[in-house]
């Protein structure tokens, strides 16, 4: 029981890793109907800054609002410089797009940093303190923290301020937002800044545990993808539940059906997805149907 | 009376189908002005052209300035609220939301809120669900939420696209009623493009006839209606 508590807690702190790009995927579904496939590079890429200020001698509570504040501003360039050009464009041309700006910046990655795995610092010691017999790692619990307040921050601005609620009125009903007098156009970018921070947040927060290199995020995209596609595509409430849910089957799955550890967790990831799809293709919290992925 | 708004011989389209031929109209301030047509004649793509929302040629202008090359939001923002064709509801969103989202961009805080009080004096069942989806509301309740929402815009010009299209007739003499009162208490302008020839011109101080892109008929409301060729031809009762 003891064993099977420990494994709940730490699922949850991964899964509010898997959550918080799950969030970012959702965030830009939302605002252009479209899975961005350079999301977890853009988290990469971010996490890089981060490191590269943190060696630089800041420490680490200050580098990461620095580095999703530099994340926010990235996203929102790439928006500008890349996608508006071409949002009019078919579907599948901005797929192939946002495949191209994954490839772009895991070489631009690559061409900086090398691709030679470093270890990230970890803001939260390593230790574990005793709750009744429980061992809960310190680090689980600040992973928890962290995006637990990064994900209620996204929540709030989205439902209880007046930007958030035009953002999700441009989102889904452009012509009528720009009737009512909203910039949509910016609001599309405002999107993309928001969901490259809270991509930046999972990137920070998994480079402690796996090795900081330009590949770091690939496995972590497809657990994301599962999240999403679990809690709707277009639902953020969905994403995060969805990210918590696969972040403890994995951890469960990996302790408990032998064969399921280490390299065959990922097939539990896109099993996830493959399942959802068939069965419940608008996921646990969507309306519409996934129309485009 | 002055023009509020002004079209001079406008031509638009889509792409390369021209669908407005050189259509000039003028909405007097704090008037009502019907533009009438059959279904396919322009009627849509005229008020679309006012917010930008197509390609045009001519000009337009509101309160004296001309909106070429105005981004649509800037056009809404000088004063013009558009209810668009199928109501422009964010189906997504809570009935306040809606609301919200027409009040959002101004700062006379008791100003809006006396809006808000009148809004729900107008049509009180947006009261009694306004923290409801907009998607729960039926076709006349949509219909008013847009209106309200519209109103809530405190706009010099209101553009209404068929607001009575689906509408019970109960519903839709109570909806004309509200637009009328908005008109005479608040001095907003209206422009009402109805299918309804009837019930639009009974309260509209001139109405324009499109045919094809082109205005066809213009005169005074109370002439059209007394007109009995213009009637059969054009307006079809
Ligand atoms: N988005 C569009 N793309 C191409 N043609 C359109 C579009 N909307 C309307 N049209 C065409 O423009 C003409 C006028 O349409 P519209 O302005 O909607 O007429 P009305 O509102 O008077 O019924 C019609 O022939 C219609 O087929
Ligand atoms: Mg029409």
């Amino acid at each position: 029981m003891q064993e099977f508590l420990q494994l709940v807690l730490s699922g949850i702190a991964t899964g509010g890793i898997y959550a918080s790009l799950a969030l970012a995927l959702v965030l830009i579904y939302n605002a252009m109907g479209l899975v961005n496939f350079a999301q977890g590079e853009m988290a990469m890429l971010a996490t890089f800054v981060g490191y590269a200020l943190i060696t630089r001698g800041m420490s680490f509570w200050i580098a990461f609002p620095v580095t999703l504040v530099l994340a926010f501003g990235g996203g929102i360039v790439i928006q500008r410089v890349v996608i508006k050009p071409v949002e009019k464009a078919p579907v599948l041309t901005l797929v192939i797009i946002t495949l191209g700006l994954a490839t772009l910046v895991n070489g631009l990655a690559g061409f900086i940093w090398g691709y030679l795995p470093r270890t990230f610092p970890s803001p939260f010691s390593s230790d574990s303190v005793d709750l009744g017999g429980v061992f809960v790692s310190y680090r689980d619990v600040g992973v928890i923290a962290v995006t637990g307040v990064v994900l209620l921050c996204v929540y709030l601005l989205l439902q209880h301020t007046t930007v958030g609620l035009t953002l999700r009125a441009a989102a889904h009903h452009p012509e009528a937002s720009r009737l009512l007098g909203v910039h949509v156009s910016w609001m599309l970018a405002l999107g993309w800044g928001l969901a490259s921070a809270v991509g930046a947040v999972s990137g920070m927060m998994v480079a402690p545990v796996l090795f900081l290199e330009p590949n770091m995020m690939q496995t972590i995209i497809i657990y994301a993808f599962a999240a999403a596609v679990l809690g709707g595509i277009e639902s953020p409430l969905g994403a995060v539940v969805g990210g918590l849910i696969v972040g403890v089957t994995i951890n469960l799955a990996g302790a408990y059906l032998p064969g399921v550890g280490g390299d065959l967790q990922l097939a539990v990831g896109l099993a996830i997805i493959i399942v959802v799809l068939i069965l419940k293709p608008n996921g646990l919290f969507g309306q519409a149907a996934v129309r485009r992925v | 009376m002055t023009a509020l708004l002004e079209l001079e011989e406008v031509h638009a389209g889509y792409g390369p189908t021209s669908v407005l031929h050189g259509v000039s109209l003028s909405v007097p301030e704090g008037g009502v002005v019907s533009l009438l047509g059959a279904n396919g004649a322009g009627k849509t793509t005229t008020l679309r052209a006012i917010t930008g929302g197509v390609r045009w040629t001519g000009d337009i202008r509101f309160a004296g300035r001309s909106l070429r090359r105005m981004p649509t939001e800037e056009i809404v923002r000088r004063g013009i609220a558009h209810v668009p064709e199928g109501r422009g509801i964010c189906t997504e969103l809570t009935v306040d939301e809606n609301l919200k989202l027409g009040s959002h961009l101004r700062r006379d805080g008791p100003e809006v809120r006396k809006d808000y009080d009148r809004v729900f004096e107008y049509f009180p069942v947006l009261k009694e669900r306004r923290r409801l989806s907009a998607s729960t509301l039926s076709g006349g309740e949509q219909q008013m939420l847009a209106v309200a929402r519209a109103l809530l815009m405190r706009p010099r010009l209101m553009l209404l696209d068929e607001p009575s299209l689906g509408l019970a007739p109960m519903v839709v003499r109570s909806i004309f009623e509200i637009i009328r009162t908005i008109n005479q208490t608040s001095n907003v302008a209206v422009l009402l493009v109805e299918q309804n020839a009837r019930i639009a011109l009974e309260m509209s101080s001139s109405a324009y006839v499109l045919e094809v892109g082109r205005v066809a008929v213009h005169g005074a409301g109370s002439e059209l209606q007394d007109n009995e060729s213009v009637r059969r031809s054009y307006l079809g009762y």
